[in-house]
């Protein structure tokens, strides 16, 4: 018997039920352990970095002397000493137009951005070093600034990084054969510019990183709040030249990520750097100041999309031009390419578009570095596309939702391949469109709008969103990419142990997803076990497989398909240990609720821990001829191309002229990531995204002046959505299984953000349509709004 | 610079506790790091998140907006404490039930401020809850089943109605 | 972010403060409710070399109302003046404007004197200060004065406080006839800082006419303004839609917003307006509901 790669539909019992989250325990009780709970060993040393207060600065000398004399200070490094012990982060990009850049873990010569350290205080307390951070004098040469994405883009501007001889880190172009020629056959051509706001993912747990050395000097555990072990390591062990095997990289509880910690950041290589030098343990736990001004940042995009139609609306040929402000360096392990070739390549969406070219590139720029955030590209790319959507409807008087109609990939159409070579195997575009139009009652609200959009005093809109979500990258996805710090694949160790439960390590790291719940769901499936017998250990690269962790919705595809590979091996083998004890053939044995049943024998059975006691070699008996001890196997999966997520979010919104506040009155959403594991906890994926997008939408923007200074950077002037301003909402889901991995799974993290933005967006816009006004930019704060208001009414009413 | 230490006499939990730090210690390093009660966040040390509140003479506080030694001689009762309440169950059942949690770092915060608001407002509607949470800060969830489960947990508290 | 190290004294009487006070100077800052101050301290903004707790005061802490006029301790906890009813019958307005003060957590800690000596410019209190013509008793060190609110209030985090002085309570006096108040404020979200909030009470005459008008507004400046013209458009003018528009028109053209990254100045304006007109609505409709 072949082991079989797919599992049977009727295996699936555990996944698919709503069973509350087994972290919770541990959660909700104070008892979680993040990586500032970590009990702190003794004589662990405490680092404050020293900032750069100046966005573009030489720096002419750092005196040490007044924070070396304080009691409690062991030493201060600057980025000359870090250099003597640490490489620059770097990674190459296998990627044309892509123009590497280097970051010292601390600044040498030059400070890039406001917030970049530039030297480091050592000390026995986190408030000694502080003490000691504001002793350490740094003196300035004030360089001018390249801050936003049009300013840093001229040939003129201060370069960032002067040995590329330019501010453009990334720049790529791509077009269909006949082109030009297909605009020429459009009946009218529609082109806008949508700019969105520079944001951030601020998850409520900063980071933190923690690094000790064994007492040979040689072994180095890291314990840091990120999404990405595997990588942390790999990363580590080169710059330090550290031998990678003598590396542990543990993520314990993790506060948050939303892909601000799916990158590899300067602290978590100085704390094992000093570690190593001092031989004494390194902690260092980032403050808010610290979390705003030097986690990676996000979007700040441009568009400008045009789009040839025929007469019916549909697009017969489509350009999209974009820009994305990289910031001071290029991120690891994503270099600059992660918005500038994500968004020109997701603006297709679930459209049907043959004829397509894009511009894009990525400025460096004198801000703190860009990267990763919920979405990525992906909801600005939906902005872009869907604005145009509601546009053509405008343009041609047909309704937006029926434009869409006349634009989606239809069934027969799939499988598809878009023109950039993005693969959708399976999907549900059209039924989830008319899913949500008909929860949120779609044509009463469209039939109860009046003309100029004002009902009782406000404006009344609805925004809908269609959207594609690229997940479970594998190898050959991140090659495509250019990505060369990322393995691509993930890994699963599945062990039936010798009592009968089970143990599952897999290649990622738990950031609040639900992956001990989800994950042991699907292993208790597999192997036909109880639920309450598998335990799940993720997010420490000392116990699990290799792999390429968590970020860009990868959890469900590649640890789960990972995680379904290795459990059939296992089963496998249980049931040819089954099979040999009952002397029948092992193709009529069936594992359900941890007891191997012979079909059609009833009364013949072995529960798992009995079988497991054969493969420990606990009884007597003897393993079947050939089978080695042991009951355990790892997977390492390889997804492949990334697998197409899709839904469908509905907005209904009301605008108060008199204040311009935003009120969201209805929120449905119909959502389709293939088999669903959790409904609960992807509902709850929903909910966070969504008003994550509100946030985007509304009120978050992170502020820079002409000189680099970030206005914002405390939660007091930085806004984060509230109990009160959070909709409640409707998810309904449709479930089209793919066979692109065992599991049938699709990646969901990041759809909520991606169907909020343009939602909330295209609402707004189209309550404000009423009035003439177009609205293509992020946020919409009140005061944007009362402007846009003001600029469509020709009016100012005070 | 006066590194003198202080002597800070706090019950927690109930039960008294006397170390010395620093007047500058905030509480919520002293609950964290001087007594080992780490299910109080600390977020951003400037009182807008929520993720450190603990109830301080019975009441909420932010135990990042206070020195350890100005509430020397006061009771706090932290996460840590609730959880061993039974009387308190219901609200971390109802959490649990609504996957009202995500990452978890802002849930210890939600869940003492959830004591003090059910307290004060034993039968709220969906707009009170949603004012009773409007100062803790959750990035996760979107809010949605929180204001669900402390819905549920009104209900299921001794004397609720359900 | 943790605090630069400073001395902590704990005196228990308001003479010890307010030999402290003179003993150190500006070297020291009085910490009350600490809602406002520890963040500065935590992100290093001041850095005081004595922290002088007011919490052990005693004295300072009350809520009495006499003929009237109601006198609230400078160390009255937010939460208790909400929830006390001498505030609530003496100085609705008072009762109205405290739960836009953060959160119950907040308020819960944060002290009336404290938010009024502190006087941010997106404070709420202030602006009701300054509408009910509120007297602030200030103390030193055998010495006491009486500070009009319209002089209290000097500019964004600054008062007319000396140094050595302390602001003991305020006194609130009750406004006469039939008197309502409202009040309204609007933020970038639902709650939380505002952009533009207004403090408003009307005297309503026998025949449901505006018989007198005190308007504060806060965020539209460095201090609390007080909205004279408004005031008197609503007392002069017929009842009706365009004497509210008329007034909110002068309130906005009354004060000097800046722009900042929150919201543009010609914003601040329109919203002044409208949280004017809003502000009246909602107590006419009260008085007529009622």
């Amino acid at each position: 018997m072949a082991v079989q790669d797919i599992p049977s539909e009727d295996s699936w019992k555990n996944v698919g039920r709503s069973i509350p989250r087994r972290e919770d325990a541990w959660l909700l009780t104070g008892k979680g352990c993040y990586v500032d709970d970590v009990p702190e060993p003794p004589n662990t040393l405490h680092l404050g970095f020293v900032l750069s207060p100046e966005a573009h600065a030489r720096i002419v000398s750092i005196d040490t002397a007044e924070a070396l004399a304080l009691p409690g200070v062991v030493d201060v490094l600057t980025g000359d000493d870090i250099a003597e012990l640490a490489q620059p982060i770097h990674t190459s990009f296998l990627l044309e137009g892509h123009r590497d850049t280097f970051r010292d873990a601390i600044a040498r010569e030059k400070a890039r951005f406001v917030g970049e350290a530039v030297a480091v205080v050592v000390a026995e307390n986190p408030y000694v070093a502080e003490d000691g951070v504001e002793r350490v004098f740094v003196s300035y040469e004030t360089l001018p600034p390249a801050i936003d994405l049009e300013s840093a883009a001229r040939d003129d501007a201060p370069l960032v990084h002067e040995e590329l001889g330019t501010n453009i880190v990334l720049e790529s172009t791509f077009a269909t054969d006949g082109l030009d020629e297909a605009f020429a056959g459009a009946t009218q051509v529609i082109k806008e510019t949508f700019r969105t706001g520079r944001i951030a993912g601020v998850p409520m747990e900063p980071r933190g990183c923690l690094a000790t050395i064994d007492r040979a000097g040689e072994e180095l555990t890291m314990w840091t709040a990120t999404q990405i072990p595997n990588l942390v390591k790999t990363a580590v062990a080169n710059l330090l030249d550290h031998p990678e095997s003598s590396i542990r990289v543990i993520t314990p509880d993790v506060g948050g990520g939303f892909g601000t910690k799916a990158h590899f950041y300067p602290e978590e290589l100085v704390c094992p750097a000093l570690a190593l030098k001092y031989g004494r343990p390194v902690k260092w736990i980032q403050d808010r100041r610290e979390e705003i001004l030097t986690n990676i940042h996000a979007r700040e995009h441009i568009y400008t999309v045009e789009a040839g139609i025929d007469a019916d609306g549909v697009i017969v040929a489509m350009r999209c031009n974009m820009m994305a402000n990289a910031g001071a360096y290029s991120s690891y392990p994503f270099g600059a390419t992660l918005e500038a070739v994500g968004g020109v390549r997701f603006v297709l969406g679930p459209y049907h578009i043959r004829n397509y070219g894009f511009e894009t590139r990525a400025v460096a720029s004198h801000t703190c570095p860009a990267g990763a955030y919920r979405g990525t590209a992906q909801p600005t790319a939906m902005l872009a596309i869907e604005g145009m959507m509601d546009r053509i409807g405008r343009a041609i008087g047909v309704d937006p939702a029926e434009v869409r109609r006349r634009n989606l990939i239809k069934p027969d159409q799939l499988p598809y391949t878009t023109v950039v070579g993005m693969h959708y195997r399976t999907g549900s575009y059209s039924e989830s469109l008319e899913r949500a139009l008909e929860m949120i009652d779609y044509s009463r609200l469209r039939s109860d709008q009046t003309a100029d959009r004002l009902v009782d005093g406000k404006y009344r809109g609805i925004g809908i969103c269609c959207y594609t979500e690229n997940s479970g990258m594998g190898v050959a996805a991140v090659r495509a990419r250019g990505w060369s710090a990322i393995p691509g694949f993930d890994g699963a160790l599945v062990r039936v142990a010798s009592d009968g439960k089970v143990k599952a390590f897999i290649s990622h790291a738990a950031c609040g997803q639900g992956y001990y719940t989800s994950f042991a769901q699907i292993v208790a499936d597999q192997l036909g076990v109880h639920f309450e017998d598998v335990s799940i250990v993720v997010g420490d690269t000392g116990l699990t497989p290799e792999g390429s962790n968590t970020f860009a919705s990868r959890g469900t595809v590649t640890g789960g398909g990972a995680a379904v590979r290795a459990c059939l091996v296992v089963a496998d083998k249980m049931k040819r240990i089954a099979a040999d004890v009952m002397e029948v053939s092992a193709d009529d044995i069936r594992i359900e609720d941890g007891v191997a049943m012979v079909q059609g024998v009833p009364d013949m059975s072995m529960t798992v821990r009995e079988i497991a006691e054969v493969a420990y070699s606990k009884t007597p008996h003897a393993m079947p001829e050939g089978q080695d001890y042991g009951l355990e196997a790892t997977d390492h999966y390889d997804a492949g191309m990334p697998t197409i997520s899709n839904a469908v979010h509905v907005a209904a919104v009301a605008v108060d002229p008199d204040d311009g506040t935003v009120e969201v009155e209805r929120y449905v959403v119909v959502h389709d990531c293939g088999r669903v594991i959790n409904p609960m906890i992807v509902d709850g994926q929903v909910h966070g995204g969504a008003v994550q997008a509100l946030g985007e939408v509304l009120m978050e923007e992170l502020v820079y002046d002409e000189a680099g200074q970030l206005q914002n950077a405390t939660l007091l002037e930085y806004l984060l959505p509230t109990a009160m301003d959070a909709p409640m909402m409707d998810v309904e889901h449709i479930q089209s299984i793919t066979d692109e991995n065992p599991g049938g799974f699709k990646g969901l993290g990041e759809g909520g953000v991606i169907g909020g933005v343009p939602a909330l967006t295209n609402a707004i816009a189209d309550a404000l349509s009423g009035i003439g006004a177009n609205v293509n930019v992020n946020p919409l704060r009140p005061s944007r709004i009362a402007d846009i208001i003001d600029a469509a009414l020709g009016t100012n009413s005070a | 610079m006066s590194f003198s230490k202080v002597e800070v006499r706090l019950t927690v939990n109930g039960t008294e506790y006397v170390r010395s730090v620093e007047p500058r210690y905030l509480l919520a390093d002293f609950l964290r790091h001087e007594l080992g009660l780490t299910g109080t966040h600390i977020g951003c040390e400037q009182g807008v998140c929520g993720a450190c509140t603990v109830l301080l003479d019975g009441r909420t506080a932010r135990s990042c907006l206070h020195f350890a030694v100005q509430v020397s001689g006061s009771e706090v009762t932290t996460i840590e404490g609730v959880s061993a309440d039974e009387s308190l169950k219901p609200i971390q059942d109802a959490f649990h039930h609504n996957h009202a949690l995500q990452c978890g770092y802002c849930t210890p915060g939600f869940v003492m401020t959830t004591v003090e608001f059910l307290k004060d407002n034993p039968a709220p509607d969906e707009a009170a809850i949603r004012r009773g949470l409007t100062n803790n800060v959750c990035r996760c969830t979107g809010y949605v089943n929180i204001i669900k489960a402390v819905a549920e947990a009104a209900d299921n508290m001794p004397g609720g109605e359900g | 972010m943790k605090p630069a190290p400073f001395e902590y004294v704990s005196p228990e009487s308001e003479e010890e403060v307010l030999d402290l006070l003179h003993q150190h100077g500006d070297d020291a800052r009085l910490l009350a409710g600490g809602q406002s101050l520890v963040p500065m301290l935590n992100l290093r903004i001041v850095q005081p070399e004595v922290i002088i707790d007011l919490g052990r005061c005693p004295s300072l802490a009350f809520i009495s109302a006499e003929n009237g006029t109601l006198v609230c301790g400078a160390m009255t906890r937010q939460m208790t003046a909400e929830r006390s009813p001498a505030v609530r019958e003496n100085c609705p307005l008072l009762a109205k404007a405290l739960p836009y003060l953060g959160g119950t957590a907040h308020r819960n800690r944060g002290t009336v004197g404290g938010t009024l000596a502190h006087a941010d410019r997106l404070a709420e209190l202030p602006a009701v200060a300054l509408a009910l013509d509120a007297e602030f008793i200030a103390r030193k060190s055998g010495s006491e004065r009486m500070i009009a609110a319209a002089d209290f209030f000097l500019t964004d985090l600054t008062t007319a406080l000396e140094e050595g002085e302390m602001l003991h309570s305020i006194r609130l006096p009750r406004a006469d006839g039939n008197h309502h108040t409202a009040f309204v404020e609007v933020g970038n979200r639902r709650h939380g800082f505002a952009i533009v909030g207004l403090a408003a009470a009307l005297e309503i005459a026998a025949d449901g006419t505006v018989a007198g008008a005190r308007l504060a507004a806060m965020g539209v400046g460095a201090a609390p303004v007080r909205l004279h013209e408004a005031e008197q458009i609503l007392v002069d003018g017929p009842a009706g839609d365009d004497t509210l528009r008329a007034a909110g028109e002068a309130a906005a053209q009354a004060i000097d917003p800046d722009d900042d990254i929150h919201a543009s100045a010609v914003y601040r304006r329109r919203l002044t307006s409208t949280l004017v007109r809003r502000a009246v609505q909602e107590i006419l409709g009260n008085e007529a509901g009622s």
